[in-house]
């Protein structure tokens, strides 16, 4: 039992606990050891993260405080009756949960525990899905617990009364808490967490958490140690002077018991196993075979395409699975996805073709077995998705992976050494973006107002932003406010206003209104919703696969073959598709890159594998492939790097395969191909997978002394990095989350007025304006910073640089593709970067005519229509 | 600068984003969008300043090197209503001031609709499309017409071109049988990518040249 807390009042009432307990005897529960743990600790007035499985009772560890809390304030009238008088208590739980999708669940599960105990309390969702007439109910009083999202709450705080209804508070959980961690939505989560803790210093936070590598770090993110502000956080409460009130805060440990298998379905003849793809349905009649074991099934797949392909091919060998096999992913329509949910809920489904939307939340009791195609690419994920089966108590968890080609075999054997000695990813958290600064800075301004000192102070509360300097601050306020440093302000812009009292707010009810539309839009891609001509919504899918379709492209998509007619509005209208003219779609939503420790268990393995001295089955299935790679080059050890060079009519190629995930690599070729070009003037085609990339050019380079002088050296790396990812136009896509952001962009809706229109830009032109008009705007330099830490993972690219520059390089000639150069080759992902000038590629180049272009006078009028939200 | 001839006229693409058509002493601008930039500020949209001094510097300089007499905006002269702020006024009257003796003409397109027409006193000619300049019909919306060759702007061309395993996205000039189309002139305007056809002339904007690149 924790020491109590100074200051705060003995809310552990044995009455209520008892009470507590008898309600899990009732139900033929007994609570958990940790469930007690967090009960008690937020009654002492403690914080804190919950770390364990999906479904193991997280949410009643949190839940039952508030509660307990609430029946010992309001004890039973000695009348006899009944406690509270029947009227809901105001908001005293906000309960923060990252996906609109499991909002619902977790309402009934709170409904469930009030009902139960008889209580009073209300339970309330308030999410983007919620209709307008309950938002206006709530308006006038807020349930007890309000379920929302991060962009909803922000929304909350644009209010100019929300302190007042905030006022009763007590606790945030934060659920979910790994899966905002790591994004500017965490970010949003941590500066409204600071406002609330601003307005109420004893507010506590608990965080529920799938297990990381870096829960420290996580638990810093959610309840930060600020020493000197107006609450101390400690874990060494005995420093504390006595006249200190502080929140103690620790980290617990949920049920840890529940055992794992992983394994590898494993093909008979697997020599002809494919060496490269990733939608392949090669193994389509092992899984069909595991399905039928079974009594439900939850396959995974790492990208949407790839799940509507297996559904589809599941449909075609088994048509008499029609009914009882289903889809899910996050671009289906609700009603879609829910039908899913419940069928596998209910246990009426043989299977599911999943995405990561159902690796969260949901307790899906009757599946039995998941099936992961592809690699995981991460630890947490593999065991996440495990986590998906066997939730009756006792049962264990299953997960066996289905590679699509032959290296996916090393990725599963190293998935699964890694999750066994325990070594789980990190989620990095997102460093003061600026962009989500000036957003929640408009919203407090379009709210109740802000102070600058006041505001400054609580903003820096937050760990995201405890290191953001005296001059970003500066220049985020004078964003709002003027558009720009102050020698340079944008003339006849007025945002955010400051009032003769010092009060930042905004006047205009138009940019109020635009601002709090905006809100809810931290995604890096605008959505557009699919739609049949006749009517019926499918789901929506990014603008940025959208955009790639000309009309007349077929699509799978929600299990149809549908042919794209145009766009309109942010709807994408479709029709079925004509028999067999169906083409693999090139939607990518969701892919992740290999992780750290998957990477380096891969590493190992090879070395174990060169040494003889490895015994997983997955490794003895790859193990010719293995020796036809040594035989015409080289299985690298593990701090060997691995060149190969080889020339085809493409031209010459250039292989490199440091073993580090994709994003390092996407960030290595560019790095590697800009300083090649300055060596001499040079295009070059770029390509990389999670294990390599190829550099591809007209000429041929030496390598022996470019490497010599420094090729892979880690001086200048910064500069000359940040300078290829501007040669490859990397940042400049990473500016379309910024400017929408920052209110740059403004998302159109179905529907919108047309006077929008003349303020539309995309991002990408925005950025060309900021780029030459206003280069030194720090919201470039966030983009470019976004690049390097998130797409890049330049952490990881600097770990990788300072290996190989220890490592002996090999460089092989070669005269095919081996098997680790294959996959590249096929590989989907090609850049371009060049250190040519513009005008003398433009004159090799060639101008596609239009051969079956419809009359002139027409073709322009299409065109025209598009025209009018750039024009 | 690089010629051609469109009709049985000499005319001449400029990198300035303009034509010019020598006989007649005429430099075609579409699409200048002036007070673009502006109007986004006033809706709360913070964008840099620069963009309309560009416009004005990039025309005066069109038509210094061509002794223009004559500047046809072939419509969208100005972005929006809001685009009528103090600097964009400021900068472009100013530019009349220093080019008194040009005559100007605007071809409305559907943004001056919405706009309405400039100030009187820039004393800018304005007429609905379908303006006769010797052979040439000026438009804003690339609609062929009966007696003569359109020119036109609106859709802000830009062509694709790929090979040598990139492909790359210009704005261009685009001339087919009846219609030629310019690029949008503004400085932040977007693009939209057409598809030409077989025997049409192509020009692409790379970079300060102008480049033929098709027919």
């Amino acid at each position: 039992m924790p020491r109590r807390l100074r200051g705060w009042p003995d809310l552990r009432s044995d009455a209520v606990l008892e009470r507590l307990e008898s309600w899990f005897d009732d139900n033929g529960w007994s609570a958990f050891a940790f469930q007690r743990e967090v009960w008690n600790a937020y009654l002492n007035g403690e914080s804190g993260l919950v770390h364990s499985a999906t479904g193991s009772g997280k949410t009643l560890a949190a839940w039952l405080g508030p509660l307990a809390e609430w029946m010992a304030e309001n004890p039973p009238s000695p009348l006899g009756e009944g406690r509270g008088e029947g009227s809901a208590p105001p908001l005293r739980v906000l309960w923060i949960t990252p996906m609109r999708a499991l909002a619902g669940d977790t309402a009934l599960s709170l409904q469930k525990a009030v009902t139960g105990l008889g209580l009073p309390w209300t339970v309330g969702l308030r999410t983007g899905d919620t209709p307008t007439s309950e938002r206006a109910k709530q308006d006038r009083k807020l349930p007890s617990a309000l379920i929302t999202t991060p962009e909803s709450l922000s929304l909350m705080l644009s209010r100019p009364d929300a302190r007042e209804k905030l006022s009763e508070l007590r606790l945030v959980v934060v659920d979910e808490w790994h899966e905002l961690l790591g994004n500017k939505r965490g970010v949003q989560a941590e500066l409204c967490l600071a406002r609330l803790r601003r307005w109420n210093p004893a507010v506590r936070t608990w965080g529920l958490s799938a297990t990381l590598g870096n829960l420290d770090e996580a638990l810093e993110r959610l309840v930060p140690l600020n020493k000197g502000v107006r609450l101390l956080y400690s874990s060494e409460p005995e420093r504390i002077k006595e006249s200190d009130p502080f929140i103690q805060r620790r980290i617990v440990k949920g049920v840890s018991d529940k055992r794992v298998v992983m394994d590898t379905l494993i093909p008979e003849d697997v020599d002809r196993f494919p060496w490269a793809g990733h939608l392949g349905l090669a193994m389509l009649g092992e899984v069909i075979e595991a399905i039928e074991g079974a009594r439900s099934t939850l396959v995974f797949t790492n990208v949407r395409s790839s799940a509507e392909l297996w559904y589809q091919g599941l449909l075609e060998a088994r048509p008499d699975w029609a009914g009882i096999i289903g889809l899910h992913h996050g671009s289906l329509d609700w009603d879609a996805r829910k039908y899913v949910e419940q069928g596998l809920k209910e246990g009426r489904m043989k299977a599911v073709v999943a995405t990561s939307s159902l690796d969260l939340g949901v307790d899906f009791s009757p599946v039995d077995q998941v099936l992961q195609i592809g690699s995981a690419k991460g630890v947490a994920r593999l065991l996440q998705r495990a986590g998906r089966s066997g939730h009756a108590p006792g049962q264990e968890s299953r997960i066996t992976c289905v590679p699509s080609h032959a290296l996916e075999f090393v990725e599963a054997a190293a998935a699964r050494r890694a999750a066994l000695a325990g070594r789980i990813e990190s989620r990095e958290p997102v460093e003061r973006p600026l962009d989500l600064l000036t957003q929640h800075l408009v919203t407090i301004a379009v709210g109740e107002g802000f102070e600058e000192e006041a505001m400054k102070a609580e903003v820096k509360s937050s760990r995201a932003y405890r290191d953001l300097t005296d001059a970003e601050w500066q220049w985020a306020l004078d964003f709002v406010t003027r558009g720009g440093e102050a020698l340079r302000a944008y003339p006849d812009y007025h945002k955010v206003e400051r009032d003769e009292d010092g009060t930042y707010r905004v006047k205009q009810p138009q940019i109020a209104k635009r601002h709090r539309m905006s809100i809810g839009t931290i995604v890096s891609d605008a959505s557009v919703s699919v739609q049949y001509m006749r009517g019926k919504r499918l789901g929506s899918v990014e603008e940025s696969f959208i955009a790639h379709l000309a009309p007349g492209d077929a699509f799978i998509f929600a299990g149809h073959n549908l042919e794209f007619i145009r766009i309109e509005e942010m709807t994408a209208y479709v029709r079925p598709a004509k028999p067999g003219s169906a083409t693999v779609p090139r939607w990518d939503g969701g892919r992740c890159p290999l992780s750290n420790e998957v990477s380096a268990g891969i590493r190992e393995l090879l070395e174990l594998h060169i040494d003889g001295l490895e015994d997983e089955p997955e490794m003895r299935a790859v193990s010719r492939l293995l020796k036809l790679q040594h035989a015409w080059s080289r299985v690298p050890r593990r701090h060997e790097l691995l060149v190969e060079q080889a020339q085809t009519k493409e031209g010459h190629h250039i292989f490199f395969y440091p073993f580090e995930g994709r994003s390092v690599h996407v960030g290595l070729s560019a790095l590697l191909a800009y300083r090649l070009g300055r060596v001499r003037q040079a295009s070059f085609s770029l390509s990389f997978t999670d294990y390599g990339f190829e550099l591809v050019s007209r000429e041929r380079f030496e390598l022996l002394p470019l490497l010599r002088d420094g090729l892979l050296s880690s001086e200048n790396l910064l500069e000359d990095m940040i300078a290829s990812l501007n040669a490859a136009e990397l940042s400049k896509r990473q500016f379309r989350e910024i400017a929408r952001v920052a209110g740059l962009v403004f998302q159109g809706y179905p529907g919108q007025p047309k006077t929008n229109r003349q303020v539309q830009a995309t991002s990408g032109l925005i950025w060309e304006v900021f780029a030459r008009w206003d280069p030194k705007n720090p919201l470039l330099g966030q983009a470019e910073r976004e690049v390097l830490e998130r797409q890049l993972e330049f952490k990881r690219l600097l770990e990788a640089m300072a290996r190989i520059g220890r490592s002996p390089i090999v460089i092989r000639q070669t005269h095919k593709p081996t098997p680790f150069a294959f996959p590249i080759m096929v590989g989907r992902f090609r850049e371009k970067l060049t250190s040519e000038k513009l005008a003398d590629r433009v004159r090799r180049m060639q101008l596609e005519f239009d051969k079956a272009a419809p009359p002139e006078g027409e073709h322009a009028g299409e065109i025209g229509e598009q025209m009018s939200l750039l024009g | 600068m690089i010629e051609c001839v469109i009709a049985g006229e000499r005319v001449a693409m400029l990198r300035e984003r303009a034509l010019y058509w020598p006989r007649g002493e005429t430099l075609f601008v579409a699409d200048f969008h002036l007070g673009k930039a502006a109007a986004f500020r006033s809706a709360g949209i913070p964008m840099p300043s620069g963009t309309t001094t560009d416009n004005v510097t990039r025309l005066a300089s069109a038509i210094a090197s061509t002794g223009a007499r004559r500047v046809v905006f072939l419509g969208d002269f100005l972005h929006a209503k809001a685009s009528k702020a103090r600097s964009t006024e400021a900068a472009f009257g100013a530019f009349r001031e220093r080019h008194d003796k040009v005559e100007l003409v605007l071809i409305r397109g559907n943004h001056d609709e919405s706009a309405g027409d400039p100030r009187e006193d820039w004393r800018i000619e304005c007429l609905d499309e379908g303006a006769a300049f010797g052979p040439f019909i000026a438009n804003h919306h690339p609609t062929a017409r009966q007696g003569g060759y359109v020119l036109a702007g609106h859709i802000h061309p830009a062509v694709r071109l790929s090979g040598d395993g990139e492909s790359l996205r210009l704005p261009c000039f685009w001339f087919s049988p009846r219609v030629g189309v310019l690029p949008a002139f503004g400085a932040f305007t977007g693009s939209a990518v057409v598809r030409p056809r077989e025997g049409d002339q192509v020009f692409v904007l790379a970079d300060g040249d102008v480049i033929r690149v098709g027919a």
